[in-house]
C-alpha cells in the first residue's frame, strides 16, 4: 500500500517544520556565527559584523579559563557520572524489592528535586552548606568533625555542586531504572533461586546483566547531561571561588551573554557540540563490541 | 434615539481617549514599577495629550527581557536602566543620545544632578541616560561593640577602620564584612578612589598597576589574609550584624529600613557613617537611569516623562513612595529628607560618590578583577603580583 503524498506531508510536516525553525537553523546560524567577530556593537547594527575564520577557535585554544572550564566540567563528570549509576541503580532496586513500604512515596520523593526550580535548590543548598549554621556542617559536628568552608573553599567548592548535581538527578534515574526492573521477568530469579544464589549474587548476575540497557541509556544521557553543567555552579558559586567552579556552559554563557562576544560564544558552543558528539559515538561504539 | 446617541458619543469618547492621546509605553523593574503607576498618573493629569503605560518587569527576567527586546527591535520608549547595565546596553547603540534634548531642557540640567550620578548615564563619552534615583554605599556599624573597643565614633579613616576591625575580631568572631563574590569591584573601588587611584586614566592608560592602586588593594587584601573579614560563602547579613559577628560592613540606603524591619533587636545599636578616609571619602555611586530608546516612534513624550521625573518635587514624591534617593541635589532640600538621620548621612555621602567609567568591556574588566581579587585574598598571589596580572587582562580587554 502506498501512503498518499498529502497524509505524508500533513502528518510529518509540522513537526518537521518546526524542528527546522528551532533546532537545526539557528545551529547552522550559530555554526556560522562562530567564524565572525559577532560583538556587542553588532547587536543592533549587523553591518559591524566581519568574518574572521577560526580566529575564534584559535583564541579558545589559547585560553587558560577555557581549558579550566574543560577540566572542571570533566572532573565533574567523571565523580558525578558513576556517582549517579550507582545511587539510582541502588534505590531502584530496593524501591523495587517486594518486601519494601509506601514504594510510591519513596519514588515521589526521589523525584521530587527533579522537578523542583534549580533555583529554589540552590538557595536552600546554600543554606545548608553554609559553613557556620549550615545542616550539614552541624550534622558532621555531632560526630567531632570540623565541616569545610564548603562554598567558599576552592578545593570543596566543586564537592559541593557535584553532591546537588547527584542528588538532583538521582530521582529521575530511578524512574528508569524502576522501568527496566520492572521488565526482568521473575523466572530469572526464580531459578537463580532454585540454583542457590544469593539476594547479592541474584543482583549481579541477573538484574544488572537484563538492566544492560537502561544503564547505556542512563550513561549516555548523564554524560550529555553533565557536559552541558551549568544552572548548579551558576546559582550556587557564579564559577566560584578561584574559577574552581567554572564549567564550559558558564564561561560559554559569561562570554556570550555577559560581554556580548555571540562569535566567541559560538564557538566554544561547537567545541562542546563536537565533545559531546565524540563521547556519545565512542560509548555507541563500545556498546556494539559488545554486543 | 436619544439612547442611540447615548452609545454614540460613548463610543466616541472612548475612541477619542485611545486614538488620541499618545501613548508612552515604559519599562520599569521591581518595586519600582509598581509604584511608578501613581506618578504616571499625576503626568498624565498634567499633560492630558499623553497616556504612560508602565510595564513591571521582574528584576531576574530583566537582563534578557531587554537584551531580547533590543535584538528584536521591540522596545518601549523609555526604560530604568539600572546603573551598571548602561555600559552593555548603551553601547549596543539602542538608546538615543539625550544632548540634544538636554540643551533644549529647562529642568534637567547637568548641573542639577550630582556630578557622580550624572556619570551613570554617561556611556562612551555619549550622554545616553539621566539619573532617575541614586543608591550610594556608606558604612554601617555597632555603636556598642565599637564603644567596647575604645571607639565612640564611627572610623574615621583606614587606620581607624584597620585598626577597630582588629580589635573587635580579637573580641568577637570578625571585624567587617568585605567580600562580594560577583561584581566585586563595587567593594574594592571606593578604596581605590579614597587614595586617588582608578582602572583607567583621562587618557585611556590602564593605571591598575601604580601605587595608589596597589596600596589600597594590598590594603583591602590584608583584612582577608589577616582574618578580619569572612571569605566566601558567608552567613546572613543581619544576623551576622545582630549577633555581632560582623559588626561593620558597607551597604547602601535599603539597609536601613532593612535592618530595622528585620532585626528590630539591636535598635539604638548601631549606626551609619561616612566611608572612611584617605585622601578623600570616596564612595560608590549606583541607582537606575532613564533611557530612551532610538527605536521609540515617541521621543518628545518620553523625554517628557524623563523631565518630569527629575523635577525635584517629583522626586521628593518619589522617596516618599519607595524610598529611592533623589538623584537631583534640589531635592534634598525637602524637609522630608532631613528627618531621618542615617539618610541624611547618604545624603552627604552622594556629594563624594563615583560611578565606574562606562566602556563597553566594562563587564569583561569586572569579571576579570573578581578573579584577580580572588587570587589575592585566598592568598595566591601578593597584591602586587595580582595588580600586574590585572593590568594584563585589562589592557588585553581593551586592545
Amino acid at each position: 500500500m502506498k501512503t498518499p503524498l498529502r497524509a505524508i506531508i500533513t502528518f510529518i510536516g509540522p513537526p518537521i517544520i518546526l524542528l527546522f525553525i528551532f533546532m537545526l537553523i539557528p545551529i547552522f546560524v550559530s555554526l556560522f556565527i562562530s567564524f565572525t567577530d559577532f560583538d556587542v556593537y553588532a547587536m543592533y547594527d549587523w553591518s559591524n559584523v566581519s568574518f574572521i575564520g577560526f580566529e575564534n577557535y584559535i583564541n579558545l585554544m589559547k585560553d587558560p579559563l577555557f581549558w579550566r572550564a574543560l577540566l572542571n566540567t570533566l572532573y565533574a563528570l567523571v565523580v558525578a557520572m558513576p556517582l549517579t549509576v550507582i545511587f539510582s541503580l541502588s534505590f531502584a532496586a530496593l524501591i523495587n524489592r517486594e518486601g519494601t513500604y509506601l514504594k510510591n512515596f519513596f519514588k515521589v520523593s526521589f523525584y521530587l528535586p527533579s522537578i523542583t526550580n534549580t533555583v529554589a535548590i540552590a538557595i536552600v543548598w546554600a543554606w545548608m552548606l553554609n559553613p557556620d549554621y549550615g545542616l550539614i556542617n552541624w550534622f558532621l559536628s555531632l560526630f567531632g568533625i570540623r565541616g569545610p568552608n564548603w562554598l567558599g573553599d576552592p578545593a570543596w567548592a566543586m564537592p559541593s555542586v557535584i553532591m546537588l548535581v547527584v542528588w538532583k538527578a538521582v530521582g529521575y534515574n530511578i524512574i528508569l531504572f524502576t522501568a527496566g526492573l520492572q521488565n526482568i521477568p521473575d523466572y530469572l530469579y526464580e531459578a537463580a533461586e532454585l540454583d542457590g544464589a544469593t539476594r547479592f549474587q541474584q543482583f549481579l548476575y541477573v538484574t544488572i546483566p537484563s538492566l544492560r540497557p537502561t544503564i547505556f541509556f542512563v550513561t549516555v544521557m548523564t554524560v550529555i547531561g553533565y557536559l552541558q553543567l551549568f544552572e548548579e555552579p551558576y546559582m550556587l558559586t557564579a564559577g566560584g571561588p578561584l574559577n574552581s567552579t567554572l564549567s564550559i556552559v558558564l564561561y560559554l554563557y559569561r562570554q556570550g551573554f555577559r560581554f556580548f562576544k555571540l562569535g566567541y560564544a559560538s564557538s566554544i558552543a561547537f567545541v562542546l557540540f563536537l565533545m559531546i558528539f565524540a563521547l556519545t559515538f565512542i560509548q555507541m561504539r563500545a556498546r556494539r563490541n559488545e554486543v | 434615539m436619544k439612547r442611540l446617541v447615548g452609545v454614540l458619543s460613548i463610543f466616541l469618547i472612548l475612541v477619542a481617549s485611545t486614538f488620541g492621546a499618545t501613548k508612552i509605553t515604559v519599562w520599569a523593574m521591581g518595586e519600582e514599577a509598581k509604584s511608578l503607576d501613581k506618578l504616571a498618573q499625576l503626568f498624565m493629569q498634567e499633560y492630558p495629550e499623553y497616556e504612560v503605560n508602565v510595564q513591571a518587569i521582574p528584576w531576574a527576567n530583566a537582563y534578557d527581557k531587554i537584551l531580547t527586546g533590543i535584538a528584536g527591535r521591540q522596545v518601549p520608549d523609555v526604560a530604568q536602566m539600572g546603573t551598571t547595565w548602561m555600559a552593555p546596553f548603551g553601547s549596543m547603540g539602542a538608546f538615543e543620545d539625550l544632548t540634544p534634548y538636554i540643551q533644549k531642557s529647562e529642568i534637567v540640567k547637568p548641573e542639577n544632578f550630582f556630578e557622580g550620578a550624572w556619570q551613570t548615564g554617561t556611556v562612551d563619552g555619549n550622554q545616553l541616560g539621566i539619573p532617575w534615583y541614586v543608591d550610594t554605599r556608606a558604612l554601617y556599624y555597632r555603636t556598642d561593640l565599637l564603644s567596647e573597643v575604645g571607639y565612640d565614633h564611627a572610623p574615621q579613616n583606614w587606620d581607624e577602620l584597620y585598626d577597630a576591625a582588629k580589635k573587635l575580631t580579637e573580641k568577637g568572631k570578625y571585624g567587617i564584612t568585605l567580600y562580594q563574590p560577583q561584581d566585586n569591584y563595587q567593594v574594592l573601588m571606593p578604596f581605590v578612589w579614597q587614595n586617588g587611584g582608578d582602572i583607567v586614566d583621562s587618557n585611556g592608560k590602564v593605571i591598575v598597576d601604580q601605587p595608589e592602586f596597589v596600596e589600597a588593594f594590598a590594603y583591602y587584601t590584608r583584612f582577608f589574609t589577616e582574618k578580619l573579614a569572612p571569605i566566601g560563602g558567608g552567613g546572613n547579613l543581619f544576623q551576622d550584624f545582630a549577633s555581632g559577628d560582623t559588626p561593620m560592613f558597607f551597604s547602601g540606603p535599603w539597609m536601613v529600613t532593612m535592618i530595622r524591619d528585620q532585626v528590630p533587636q539591636i535598635k539604638g545599636k548601631w549606626d551609619v557613617a561616612l566611608m572612611p578616609q584617605k585622601k578623600t571619602r570616596t564612595s560608590f555611586m549606583g541607582g537606575s537611569d532613564l533611557v530612551i530608546f532610538r527605536d521609540s516612534k515617541n521621543k518628545e513624550g518620553a523625554w517628557k516623562f524623563i523631565e518630569f521625573l527629575s523635577r525635584p518635587d517629583i522626586q521628593v514624591k518619589w522617596y516618599q513612595i519607595v524610598s529611592a534617593l533623589p538623584s537631583v541635589q534640589a531635592a534634598w532640600d525637602d524637609p522630608i529628607l532631613q528627618q531621618d538621620p542615617m539618610i541624611k548621612v547618604f545624603g552627604e555621602q552622594l556629594n563624594d560618590a563615583k560611578a565606574p567609567v562606562n566602556i563597553p568591556q566594562f563587564q569583561e574588566i569586572s569579571v576579570s578583577m573578581d578573579r584577580r581579587v580572588e587570587e589575592a585574598i585566598y592568598g595566591r598571589k601578593t597584591p602586587e603580583q595580582a595588580a600586574k596580572d590585572l593590568k594584563n587582562d585589562i589592557e588585553k580587554i581593551l586592545r
